[in-house]
């Protein structure tokens, strides 16, 4: 009984302490917390909003680049204030972003030296005690008590997880320690109480750069912090092993082993009325770039079907298989403002790796490209491979990259193609 | 008979200049052919009377007795005197007014009338033509005449339905997505023969309604005979393009393929069910090709949406024993597909 008791009071007097140190940590930094809010220019009122903090005294604040990317791809149309805790707003302007961490930097006018936020120069330990700052909902600054769970596993940009409630209008927010150190920014949510932010060194060394030198032109900072990871990412792909994977036994695909991309299957060998029976292998990377809220980039999705007719006339085989590659589209969001329409070409094609063997796989081929109109340079690109060589089977090779080069583009073509053959 | 009024008219007006007004038989008896005709001067009676004097009108004691409300009792007379014809109105309620090559003439009173003369009366034509009225020359059958006799024998437009409806029985075999089955295929095929009837039935319509030989089953067999021939070419076209890459003009040439079909049916059409000038024909089957083919671009192009965010490729595909050409090398695709970053960049630059 006294040991129920002991713990009890050990549960309580925690739990009180946890909110004790929350209103602490809360009435200590809420004066440099901010509401970043993008106001229309023409309507006056705001089109979104978020979270920021100042990270220097001369008015330095951070937030997520989200929140801020309607005003970075169309300035003429937008002005960017802030809201204090005292209900005091004024204009802000944009100073630098990182676009691939989601990151931005905003500058208010200050008078005289502010307290501001101090960033941390550690990691966090797994299981440390965090607490994300921000205005979810425009309901108010709160204060979120949650975990540190590590990096999310499988990532390409690391992304840290976090065991707790985030909401959107949190986005921008801080996520400090219990010595109120920023460990990381607020950024993203898959609900139930698994948040995700990005880690506090990225928005070091975004600070850091800015204070060596600002940058001149956003969009061109965009763009270059576009093709740069474009140009990581497609690396760590052509330089990672190609395994070659069988697909139902019949064909042979080749599986990128790297962790940030993950593979999902299936079939249909459950459905005895099915005319064709297919089995799918696909496999994508499954975070993207955010530019605007209707234009996404850097994804990529790696698609293998393999196909066998059952009871089927070839004639009516390839007809229904030409319904399943007649609408192949493209892996991200993008508009009219954004890109250009698709440029397509098609041909037969025998990859030269296992022609004249009995592996050889005769394809009918389709690439496709289109441009980013801010983005020189960079293109989405859809590659489709359809066997025409066996009567009652077939394999479907596909995929999508989002904002890549010329150069990598057609490296990662030219080595998928070689790499796809029948068993 | 009837089909060569037009012809008549065309030579009516010459015939108004070369031919006197003057008939009559060996008896000095006057001699007059009266035809009543529509208002679109096709053929509905043709009296030939062998007397001096005719009477018109609503009356039974007429020479020519006519229904319409509109004439009188006793409407108006034609008297044969000196060689010559003359017409004279009754005091009719309505009138009587003449139209020849002169003009139209109202207040009829012993007018002289000439060959191919139109007599209106009441909501009713009536022509005059003597016995000496020139007609247009023989038209010789053409070479066409002895094909359409094959092809409208029953034999031949059964066989023609019944390969129509194979295909069509075929066509949605492909298109099952299920188990398949024979009685549904037997009632696509024949519901989508039953609606691709309506056309040539349609055209046979239109040339019976015209006073024109409907030819019923030569319709039937030349729109069905064609409608394979354009299921033909669209199976022609998607065997080039599934054989050709994307920078081939072959299949270009061949998209033109169901227009000239079609324009060719239009045309067997016009020459099967009216009889109309070459020029004319011509043009007709030309509106309607541009109308059916230009209607539906037009379709087309009114949805297409500003931007397309999916790519439009040729995805066209089939099995094996198609396959004619000969395949590429990696290598040959990229170096083309490399083209088209730079015409996507252009794209990108336009705006």
């Amino acid at each position: 009984m006294r040991i129920f008791f002991t713990l009890v009071f050990i549960l309580l007097s925690h739990s009180a302490f946890a909110t004790e140190q929350a209103e602490e940590i809360f009435a200590q930094l809420t004066p440099s917390l901010y509401q970043i809010k993008l106001i229309d220019k023409a309507s006056g009122e705001k089109s979104s909003i978020g979270s920021g903090f100042q990270i220097s005294p001369d008015g330095i604040i951070a937030t997520n680049y989200h929140v801020i990317s309607s005003y970075a791809r169309h300035p003429e149309k937008y002005h960017i204030e802030y809201l204090d805790h005292q209900g005091n707003t004024a204009k802000v302007s944009l100073v630098s972003v990182d676009v691939i961490n989601d990151l931005a930097l905003v500058k208010r006018q200050v008078d005289s030296a502010m307290p501001y936020f101090k960033l941390s120069t550690s990691k966090p330990i797994k299981g440390e005690k965090l607490f994300a700052l921000g205005n979810p909902h425009d309901l108010g600054m709160i204060v979120v008590p949650g975990t540190y769970n590590g990096l999310k596993k499988e990532s390409f940009n690391e992304r840290i997880h976090f065991t707790g409630s985030i909401n959107s209008g949190m986005s921008g927010g801080p996520v400090v320690n219990k010595t109120e150190k920023v460990v990381g920014i607020n950024v993203a949510t898959s609900g139930n109480q698994i948040g995700f932010l990005v880690p506090h060194d990225k928005l070091v060394s975004l600070f850091e750069r800015y204070n060596i030198q600002a940058p001149a032109d956003i969009k061109l900072q965009m763009a270059k912090q576009l093709m740069a990871n474009q140009e990581k990412l497609m690396n760590a792909l052509m330089h990672s092993t190609w395994q070659n994977k069988e697909l139902a036994g019949k064909a042979l695909i080749p599986i990128i082993d790297v962790p940030f991309i993950r593979c999902w299957g299936d079939s249909n060998t459950d459905k005895t009325d099915a005319l064709i029976k297919a089995a799918i292998a696909s496999c994508s990377l499954d975070e993207n770039t955010y530019l605007s809220s209707h234009f996404f980039t850097g994804s990529i999705e790696i698609q293998f079907r393999y196909m066998q007719a059952r009871n089927l006339s070839d004639n009516k085989f390839y007809h229904l298989y030409q319904q399943q590659i007649s609408r192949a589209s493209a892996g991200n969001r993008a508009g009219k403002d954004d890109v250009s329409e698709y440029q397509c070409h098609h041909d037969l094609v025998i990859p030269e790796s296992t022609a004249s063997t009995e592996q050889a796989i005769n394809n009918k081929s389709v690439f496709c490209t289109r441009a980013y109109k801010d983005f020189p340079e960079l293109f989405d690109v859809l590659y489709l491979g359809a066997s025409i060589d066996k009567n009652q089977q077939a394999l479907v090779s596909h995929f999508t990259l989002a904002g890549v080069n010329q150069e990598n583009a057609m490296a990662f073509t030219r080595k998928f193609m070689e790499a796809v053959s029948w068993k | 008979m009837e089909v060569a009024n037009e012809m008549l008219d065309n030579v009516n007006k010459q015939a108004l200049t070369t031919s006197p007004a003057v008939t009559s038989d060996e008896n000095g008896q006057g001699e007059i052919i009266i035809e009543e005709i529509t208002r679109n001067h096709k053929l509905l009676h043709r009296h030939r009377l062998t007397k001096d004097d005719v009477c018109i009108g609503r009356g039974y004691q007429n020479d020519i007795i006519l229904s319409d409300p509109h004439i009188c009792p006793e409407h108006l007379s034609l008297s044969f005197s000196q060689g010559t014809w003359h017409v004279n109105d009754n005091d009719s309620v309505n009138g009587t007014s003449l139209e020849n090559s002169a003009g139209k003439q109202k207040h009829i009173h012993r007018q002289v009338i000439h060959d191919g003369d139109v007599i209106t009366l009441g909501k009713s034509q009536l022509r005059v033509l003597f016995n000496d009225h020139q007609v247009a020359e023989t038209i010789a059958f053409s070479p066409f005449e002895s094909l359409i006799d094959i092809i409208r024998h029953p034999i031949a437009v059964f066989i023609s339905i019944a390969l129509f409806m194979l295909i069509a029985g075929n066509i949605s075999y492909l298109n099952q997505l299920t188990e398949t089955n024979v009685s549904q295929l037997f009632v696509s095929a024949f519901s989508l023969s039953l609606l691709f009837a309506l056309w040539p039935a349609g055209v046979a319509l239109v040339s019976h309604l015209t006073k024109h030989d409907p030819r019923i089953f030569a319709q039937f067999g030349i729109s069905f005979i064609f409608f394979i021939l354009l299921w033909l070419s669209e199976r022609l076209e998607t065997i080039i393009a599934f054989n050709s890459a994307s920078n081939s003009i072959l299949g270009l040439l061949f998209s033109l393929l169901p227009v000239a079909l079609a324009f060719s049916l239009f045309w067997l059409n016009s020459y099967i069910g009216f009889h109309v000038s070459a020029r004319r024909r011509v043009a007709i089957a030309a509106c309607i090709t541009t109308l059916l083919f230009g209607g539906s671009y037009l379709l087309q192009y009114s949805k297409k949406p500003e931007f397309n965010p999916h790519p439009q490729y040729n995805s066209a595909i089939m099995a094996p024993h198609f396959l004619l050409a000969p395949s590429n090398n990696v290598d040959t695709f990229i170096d083309e597909s490399n083209g088209l970053f730079d015409r996507a960049s252009e794209a990108a630059k336009e705006e």
